[in-house]
């Protein structure tokens, strides 16, 4: 059974030598000139400045955990809408349920100003 | 429906305890009086007992049998026969006369008093519980009381004393745990039933010998058994003067109780194995106790170690197996009981006056404390064996009863008497003799509490050295039932 | 469908099962939600909000306890064994809530999030000893850690608190990553991650070779996850930081709840489901109990904090539940229950006496936690009442009778000793001789000491009324245990 696979395993073989092999001839052939632009981080943008891990308002991260948990309810809303005939009355039950938790946290975020963005 | 005095006697001095703990701290003399109720209730019961008794059969009486733990059939199971009779009687008699000796205590009254009748009960518990797991509960409750009572009411060593005593005592109880589950669990149906595997004896040899060495440990720690003492001396000399007549007239009676009540009716063929061990174990004992208590400068630790000494009588009875013997061994463990533990209250005594208990520091005293000097020459003389006095009624029954068994290890223990003879009367000699001494002139003989506690005790030695069959008669007839058994007679 | 009808098909569909935690979680909501509006002086209504959480759901567990059911797609189950569980949560979160009414208050962290998270991690343990599916147990698991992720670095100015809860949550995720391996590989072996597929894949010895190896596998890995849930050594190193680090009142629930629910889940798991495979776990388990007693009564001797000891002394106590989980059968699982139930009172009642002991008058830290052992040194002579508590619960402790401890050792090696098991009956009855050391020294040093540093005990009344119930209780349960041993057994029968 396993022998059906074997193309890809070739497949695979062949991709990772390829790559390696570019990689490998062009660091033996090719010429280096290094120039001070030629080694900084980005060689096509801007200056770098400073620590990349600079401090930035907590709001962020609290707007992107928030974000992801009311995207999840989006998400679960669509396939739920999709077969809520099947679900009938329990389904709706258990989505009022799963909206409600929900919204337990919405209006704790609300009172703890996570929606304020100037304090 | 009858009165349950087991139950009574047992747990009065718990009802004292926790009517002593409401109490309040500021009033010592009412938590004094209290516990002197309670516990002399306890020993009116115990006299009612003693009085209610049938001598004639060696059964057990005024049993009491409740379903406790029905899922692992553990039963309140408590019951006297005449091996535990004159033991809850020494129990509750010298707890009586210990709460009386221990009005001086000073310092936190009510924790003291409260902790005693709590040792009281477990103590008794012990002697009367014939449900093995019952006994093993009453034998660890007694632990915590005495390491509280010895670690804080004690001398300056008392925190090693404590933890020492603590610590022996816990090891012995687990090997003791070890067996009672070994056998649990080798009888079908599973039973913690004393009497029932007393009856039955259901053991394979080769198991009677383990259980018998696990037993044995548990035991051995307890009365205390050479090489296993090392805990007793420091244990009485640290502890205060009420506590040491508890350890010495009650705590080591357990040690050998268990022998008697445990060991030998439920692994009979493992004792008769073990039995000349046990014997050489005796004359160990009775020798090196001896000889170490003459090397003594301490009096309270002479006293101690005269113990290891008595109890090894109590060893050679028991290995001899013969009804004499035994009944001399019982003998034995009563007469030391109420001897030693009017010694350690006699030592009490001299400690509270002279706050030293050095021997050669006395000398002289016979003139300034004539009745002191009285009475403790008559329990020095109890303890050495002289003939009128409980403690030669027991030793003679004991070597007479072993002699035919053992008869070089009787004759070696002989000179332990010769011994014992020696250090007590050279310590009456170096104490109450010679000339006095200035700095004791003022001391005040015994008061009318010291007397009202040492008195009875005295009574009793001579009334038994005179009429021993007042105590025999209570444990002849078990005795004899369980030597008849042990030789296959 | 008219109303009535709903009801009745709610109730048909197992509803009833999922009751007692939805009181539970539904609770912390409303805590959670009131604590916006309360004014800070109103912030001491929250622990009697959360109790009477706690009791709602106690109420419905009392009224269910006859009931039997099998809820969500036989995801969970009401039986007497879970409410058995529920009970004892349900238990030490009302002893915790009332510990923490004084010591949240002191330490500054008297929010609502505290006790929402408290009723939160309750709900979650509540579900892993309701479960009969691996995944719904997987999720209460979860909300149980998370909870206690937060909770554990609840002081979040102390640099102590936050090592705690970091050090929690990156081994924790770790052992839910085995946890999750091992559901995983069993999906894979039985095609179905209910305890009864379980059951049925693994309960005769014909199923598949390469089935039973994978089996095998999976269970090594929930095991892993489940001895580290009950700090088994070698799973044990996060226990004695996090335990120091953590709030003491969350220390003390960390110990109890956390432990007892791995405990619950495991006897569902491996007792009811998966017996055919003990002849191969009981070994791994047998060497489990014996390092982890070991290790954690010697390792306690030596410690100097006493929430440091305390935490050792914890782990040496999973070691004697594993005792019991090796024994397995009826009697080994229900000396589990019994066991469980008298350590929420005695290990309660220590962490609760840890919790009211502050430093005294004089000194810079006046009123912080006096957490070091000398500092319990001469306690009994200023607070007879307290120290008289922590003297009863390290007799329990070291399992001396007429305690709790004792019955609850009692039970755990008679039922070693039923199973063959002598051995590791001998080895844990010197354990617990060892054990008295340590536990010892604290009596000693309260008792036969004089005061070194000043302490004081908290005044708060409902500390007080924890402590006395957890004495009462480890009192009652050595005295008369055998109601409560009749009850741990029924719970056993009822998933057998």
């Amino acid at each position: 059974m396993l022998l059906a696979y074997l193309p890809i395993l070739i497949w695979i073989l062949l991709c990772a030598g390829l790559a390696l092999a570019i990689v490998f001839l062009s660091h033996v052939l090719g010429r280096k000139r290094p120039t001070g632009a030629k080694l900084s981080p980005y060689e096509c943008g801007i200056t770098p400045v400073g620590d990349a891990r600079s401090r930035f308002p907590i709001k962020f991260y609290i707007i992107a955990v928030v974000f992801l948990v009311f995207d999840i309810e989006a998400a679960f809303l669509y396939p739920w809408a999709v077969i809520y005939k099947k679900l009938a009355l329990v389904g709706l039950l258990e989505m009022a349920v799963f909206m409600a938790v929900l919204l337990v946290g919405y209006l704790y975020l609300w009172k703890k100003r996570v929606f304020d963005w100037e304090d | 429906m009858e009165l349950p005095v087991l139950s009574l006697v047992t747990f009065i001095p718990l009802v004292g305890a926790i009517v002593v703990l409401l109490m309040s701290s500021e009033n010592e003399k009412a938590v004094k009086a209290t516990s002197t109720v309670f516990s002399g209730i306890s020993f009116v019961f115990s006299v009612v007992l003693m009085v209610a008794y049938n001598r004639a059969i060696p059964d057990f009486q005024f049993v009491e049998r409740a379903s406790w733990i029905p899922q692992i059939n553990v039963w309140y199971y408590v019951g006297v026969d005449g091996i535990s009779i004159t033991m809850v009687f020494l129990t509750a008699l010298l707890s009586f006369m210990s709460v009386i000796g221990s009005f001086g205590i000073k310092d936190r009254v009510k924790q003291y008093f409260a902790l005693f009748l709590l040792l009281q009960t477990a103590m008794t518990g012990v002697f009367v519980a014939l449900d093995f797991f019952l006994f093993y509960v009453f034998w660890e409750a007694m632990l915590v009381p005495m390491y509280f009572l010895i670690g804080i009411w004690g001398g300056p060593r008392r925190e090693y004393a404590a933890i020492k005593f603590f610590l022996y005592t816990l090891l012995g109880s687990v090997a003791i745990l070890l067996a009672i589950l070994a056998m649990y669990f080798s009888t079908t149906p599973h039973t913690f039933d004393i009497v029932e595997l007393g009856k039955t004896h259901p053991f394979a040899p080769g198991l009677q010998m383990i259980l018998f060495l696990a037993l044995f440990l548990g035991f051995a720690i307890k009365v205390p058994v050479f090489p296993f003492h090392t805990w007793l001396p420091d244990a009485h000399v640290e502890a205060p003067t009420a506590i040491s007549v508890i350890l010495a007239g009650v705590l080591l009676k357990m040690g050998t109780y268990g022998i008697f009540r445990i060991s030998y009716p439920i692994l009979p063929d493992a004792a008769r194995d073990f039995a000349p061990f046990l014997a050489v174990l005796a004359v160990i004992n009775i020798v090196y106790g001896a000889l170490v208590a003459m090397g003594q400068k301490d009096l309270k630790k002479l006293v101690a170690y005269s113990s290891v000494s008595h109890m090894g009588y109590v060893l050679l009875g028991l290995a001899a197996m013969t009804p004499t013997a035994m009944n001399g061994a019982m003998l034995q463990m009563f007469a030391h009981g109420i001897i030693t533990g009017s010694l350690f209250l006699l030592v009490g005594v001299i400690y509270d006056r002279a706050h030293h208990r050095d021997i050669d520091g006395f000398g002289g005293l016979a003139v300034q404390l004539p009745i002191y000097t009285g009475i403790m020459s008559l329990a020095c003389f109890a303890s050495l064996g002289l003939p009128g006095l409980a403690g030669f009624i027991a030793e003679f029954m004991t070597f007479v009863g072993a002699f035919p068994v053992f008869k070089t290890i009787v004759m070696i223990s002989a000179v332990g008497i010769v011994i014992t003879a020696g250090y007590f009367l050279w310590t009456l000699q170096r104490m109450f003799l010679g000339k006095p001494q200035e700095k004791y002139a003022g001391f005040p003989d015994l008061s009318a509490r010291e007397l009202v506690t040492l008195v009875p005790l005295q009574v009793l030695t001579v009334f038994i050295g005179v009429y021993p069959w007042l105590i025999i008669d209570f444990m002849n007839s078990s005795m004899e039932s369980l030597s008849h058994f042990l030789r296959g007679v | 469908m008219n109303e009535y009808a709903l009801g009745q098909g709610l109730w048909e569909m197992g509803f009833a099962a999922a009751v007692p935690f939805t009181l539970v979680a539904l609770s912390a909501m409303a805590v959670l939600l009131a604590d916006l509006w309360l004014l800070p002086s109103q912030k001491r209504a929250l622990p009697w909000a959360a109790l009477a959480g706690v009791l709602l759901s106690a109420a419905s567990v009392a009224f269910l306890w006859n009931e039997e059911a099998t809820g969500f797609g036989g995801a969970i189950r009401l039986d007497r064994f879970s409410a058995f569980f529920a009970m004892v949560f349900l238990l030490g979160t009302g002893l915790v809530v009332l510990l923490s009414s004084a010591y949240a208050r002191r330490e500054g962290v008297e929010r609502g999030e505290y006790y929402a998270l408290l009723l939160f991690g309750t709900s979650g343990a509540m579900l892993m000893a309701s479960a009969v599916e691996l995944v719904t147990f997987f999720l209460g698991l979860e909300i149980l850690s998370v909870s206690l992720y937060v909770l554990s670095g609840f002081f979040r100015q102390r640099p102590a608190s936050a090592e705690a809860a970091a050090k929690y949550f990156i081994l924790g995720a770790f052992a839910s990553a085995f946890l999750l391996y091992g559901i995983a590989l069993f999906y894979g072996a039985s095609g179905s991650t209910t305890y009864a597929a379980l059951r049925e894949s693994f309960g005769s010895a014909a199923f598949p070779y390469s089935h039973g190896l994978l089996a095998l596998a999976a269970s090594g890995l929930l095991l892993i996850g489940l001895a580290f849930k009950l700090g088994a050594v070698p799973f044990h190193m996060w226990v004695p930081d996090t335990y120091e680090g953590a709030p003491t009142t969350i220390t003390a629930y960390m110990s109890v709840v956390s432990k007892a629910a791995a405990a619950a889940a495991f006897i569902r798991v491996f007792g009811a489901s998966l017996s055919s495979l003990q002849q191969d776990t009981s070994a791994v388990l047998w060497v489990l109990a014996v390092v982890t007693m070991t290790l954690g009564n010697v390792v306690a001797i030596a410690q100097t904090n006493i929430k440091r000891m305390l935490a050792y002394s914890s782990i040496a106590h999973a070691g004697y539940l594993l005792v019991a989980l090796t024994a397995a059968g009826e009697a080994g699982y229900s000396s589990v229950l019994f066991y469980v139930l008298a350590y929420v009172f005695m290990t309660l009642g220590a962490f609760g006496v840890v919790s009211l002991v502050r430093k005294g008058e004089g000194g810079a830290d006046a009123g912080a936690e006096a957490l070091d052992i000398s500092h319990y040194s001469g306690l009994a002579g200023r607070h007879g009442l307290l120290a008289a508590a922590m003297a009863v619960f390290m007799v329990s402790l070291s399992g001396i009778p007429p305690t709790a401890g004792f019955f609850a050792k009692f039970y755990v090696f008679s039922a070693a000793v039923r199973a063959g098991e002598v051995g590791l009956a001998i080895i844990g009855v010197l354990n617990s001789l060892v054990s008295v050391y340590f536990y010892m020294r604290i009596v000693f040093l309260m008792y036969m000491k004089e005061e070194t540093v000043p302490v004081r005990g908290s005044r708060s009344r409902a500390g007080w009324v924890a402590l006395a119930a957890c004495v009462l209780g480890t009192l009652l349960l050595g005295v008369l245990p055998s109601s409560f041993a009749r009850l741990a057994t029924e719970s056993i029968a009822s998933i057998f």
